[in-house]
């Protein structure tokens, strides 16, 4: 009674909240949430790897931008749009990914945990050092006439083309909430996740479920890949941020909790672009995403002392 | 067959000698993975291959060592130590990344042997490292200071707003990145166009794409309230084409909306988008019909590497390698007192466009270039609109309202 009363009051403190902001600054509210898609988007994928694999994927962001110079490429060489190679990239990059699970982080699971971090990072840093080795530091960007769209509300105009990745987000979410909840492969997995070695009693292929968790991950990672190619110029270490801020995303909602990475992505996007409305804070965004992960995390902590 | 082997190999180190007798080692360092390294390193080979086919210098070849300094000053320094110890350069070439060329001063200074740096605009560390003459006379510095560059743009304008009066600046809006680089543009233009009371200069930072931004919305938000009759943005090829896909989709079109990063992305002038933004830079495309040095470094750039030069960088270390032959070629020789009164008297016709001669700067004694160009993309490719006497084209203003 008391966890829904409580969560009540967050929702309408988070609504009325939202009301204000649109009321005094439109633009705060909608950029903030284009930017919460983005992050969202890209977050779930590593929560699902952390929530069922237990491990943290330091080449994430890597992976990101793995699939999105293959698409860039792609591209090119066929004439195509970067919308119609999200699924073919998908495709690629989770046959990627379990190839990359079964040679390497397969053979790290049972190792200590720094060991699987140092393993996930020297992946991170080859798969940037082979890009700039391939094609030096030099930026590519698909010019792309929609990405300009915009929508005029009275005075105020602004772009709508990044409220693609909120659609993106909340599909990955709801996606993966059906497949974990409704089908067989999904149940094992949030088993696995849950308790491996009592899966393993069962009868549940533990490591192949790993395995598949990783692909369908990469195969989220590739999708964005290709979709975060028509916002964004591509360059090798272009990836590398984005790992930080899901982890950080991750760490904020709670381990194996995909919705709970939406709501950490609305708050992170909203603060960020509320600062940056003020003259004074602009260069505050990055210092309000580790201050609200610290007190997410350390509310957690008490909380959880208390109980 | 011990005193054969003893024989042979006596014979190999007589051979090597005489070989290394005949070549002139030039030291060249680059960031290797960063366009303007590649690129430049490519240049500078390719001049050397022509020098030497052209029958070298004081009757021996040229011979380009080429090292990495990653762009990191501990790299760099290390690197000086290794070219000057290891392989016995007799001259040093190259540099881009002010920080990484502050981590190489000391053991240039160590050494003091010629440097002809291609690089490091950052005057505030660089130059004042480097300190004044004679201290710092083995230094040769093509590339324009920051208030180099600075004033030369301020120079541009003003000229540019008297040839042309329906071109009318009152209003300068300067979006930056948030890191060094954009920060001390920001510092510069406030000086530069803030101390002038015909100028209204704003700005604010934003994080660059290339640091994990790339979301612009809120300085264009700032900009669009101000409304700049120029509007000027400091940071990264990657923020580029974003930036300006932001600003249509903001409808915020000022009446110049300018660029200044140090490269531009591939296929960036195939974008709708490109037409008409300005630039400031020092070389493009467009120079090849009217100067035949550059024409001559373009075809055989071309030719060789199946790529286009992509920032002027390349062209600046072709040019260096030039003036150091040149120099060395009137000194007949490379020792540095004799070099550096040779390069002191050079008059070098650039592939940039213009004749580059070495004066004193603010702290140094051997400044090359000291002027930037203002350009435009035209359909497709950078048109130099100022200075008028290298202008490839006439500026279309004001920069189109978006649709």
């Amino acid at each position: 009674m008391a966890v829904k009363r409580q969560k009540a009051i967050t929702w309408a403190l988070g609504l009325a909240a939202s009301v204000a902001i649109l009321l005094w600054k439109p633009t705060v509210l909608i950029y903030g949430l284009q930017t919460a898609g983005l992050y969202a988007a890209i977050a779930i994928p590593m929560g699902l790897v952390l929530g069922i694999v237990h491990i943290v994927n330091l080449a994430h962001g890597e992976f990101m931008m793995l699939a999105s110079y293959a698409t860039y490429f792609a591209c090119k060489a066929l004439g195509m749009d970067p919308l119609f190679a999200i699924i073919p990239t998908a495709l690629v990059t989770a046959a990627f990914g379990w190839i990359i699970f079964q040679i390497t982080i397969r053979r790290a699971l049972k190792a200590p945990e720094l060991n699987q971090l140092i393993l996930t990072f020297g992946l991170a840093i080859a798969f940037t050092q082979v890009i700039n080795l391939m094609f030096t530091s030099q930026t590519y960007k698909m010019p792309l006439d929609y990405v300009s769209a915009s929508m005029d509300i009275g005075d105020l105009t602004f772009g709508t083309w990044s409220f693609v990745f909120i659609a993106m987000a909340m599909l990955f979410s709801f996606g993966l909430q059906f497949f974990l909840t409704k089908t067989t492969t999904g149940k094992a997995a949030l088993a696995v996740g849950q308790n491996p070695r009592g899966a393993a009693i069962v009868g549940i292929d533990v490591y192949k479920i790993y395995g598949l968790v990783f692909a369908l991950a990469l195969a989220l990672v590739g999708a964005m890949g290709a979709l975060f190619l028509t916002k964004s110029a591509i360059f090798p270490q272009v990836g590398s941020p984005f790992t930080m801020k899901s982890f950080c995303l991750v760490a904020m909602a709670g381990v194996g909790n995909i919705p709970g990475i939406l709501s950490a992505s609305i708050l992170l996007g909203v603060a960020e672009n509320f600062l940056r409305a003020f003259r004074g804070t602009r260069g505050w965004a990055d210092i309000v995403f580790f201050v609200l992960i610290i007190v997410v995390i350390m509310s957690r902590s008490l909380k959880g002392r208390k109980s | 067959m011990k005193k054969t082997s003893m024989v042979l190999a006596a014979l190999l180190l007589l051979v090597g000698g005489v070989f290394a007798q005949g070549t002139i080692k030039i030291g060249g360092i680059w960031m290797l993975a960063d366009i303007t390294g590649n690129q430049g390193s490519k240049a500078a080979q390719l001049a050397v291959e022509e020098i030497n086919a052209a029958g070298g210098v004081l009757g021996k070849k040229l011979e380009l060592v080429v090292a990495d300094d990653e762009g990191k000053a501990d790299k760099a320094a290390a690197q000086v130590e290794k070219l000057a110890t290891v392989d016995k350069v007799e001259v040093f070439l190259g540099g881009m990344a002010s920080g990484a060329e502050l981590g190489k001063i000391p053991a240039f200074k160590k050494y003091n042997r010629v440097v002809m740096s291609t690089g490091a605009a950052g005057s505030a560390t660089v130059e004042k490292a480097l300190g004044p003459s004679p201290e710092s006379d083995f230094y040769f510095h093509l590339h324009p200071w920051d208030y180099n560059q600075g004033a030369s743009y301020a120079e541009g304008w003003d000229a540019i707003q008297k040839q042309y009066p329906n071109i009318q600046i009152k209003k300068i809006f300067l979006a930056y990145e948030e890191g060094a680089f954009g920060k001390s543009s920001w510092d510069a233009t406030k000086i530069l166009f803030g101390s002038q009371s015909r100028y209204t200069v704003d700005g604010a930072p934003f994080k660059s794409a290339a640091f994990g931004g790339g979301d612009y919305t809120a300085v264009l938000e700032a900009a669009k309230d101000f409304k700049p009759d120029l509007f000027l943005w400091a940071g990264y090829d990657a923020d580029a084409l974003p930036l300006l896909e932001q600003s249509k989709a903001m409808k915020f079109s000022p009446g110049i909306y300018l660029g200044a990063p140090p490269g531009w992305p591939i296929g960036f002038g195939s974008s709708k988008l490109s037409k008409n933004v300005m630039l400031y830079g020092m070389w493009s495309t467009a120079l090849n019909d009217t100067n035949a040095q550059s024409k001559k470094f373009y075809n055989a750039y071309v030719k060789k590497f199946r790529e286009e030069p992509a920032t002027y960088f390349a062209l600046l270390a072709y040019d260096a390698v030039y003036i150091l032959a040149d120099g060395i070629k009137r000194a007949g020789t490379t020792e540095t007192a004799a070099l550096v009164k040779a390069l002191e008297q050079t008059k070098y016709a650039s592939a940039l466009g213009e004749t580059i001669t070495f004066k004193p700067s603010n702290i140094i004694k051997h400044q090359g270039i000291t002027r930037q160009k203002i350009l435009q993309w035209q359909d497709g490719f950078q048109e130099i609109i100022w200075p008028f006497e290298a202008a490839t084209a006439d500026p279309v203003y004001p920069f189109p309202l978006w649709k």
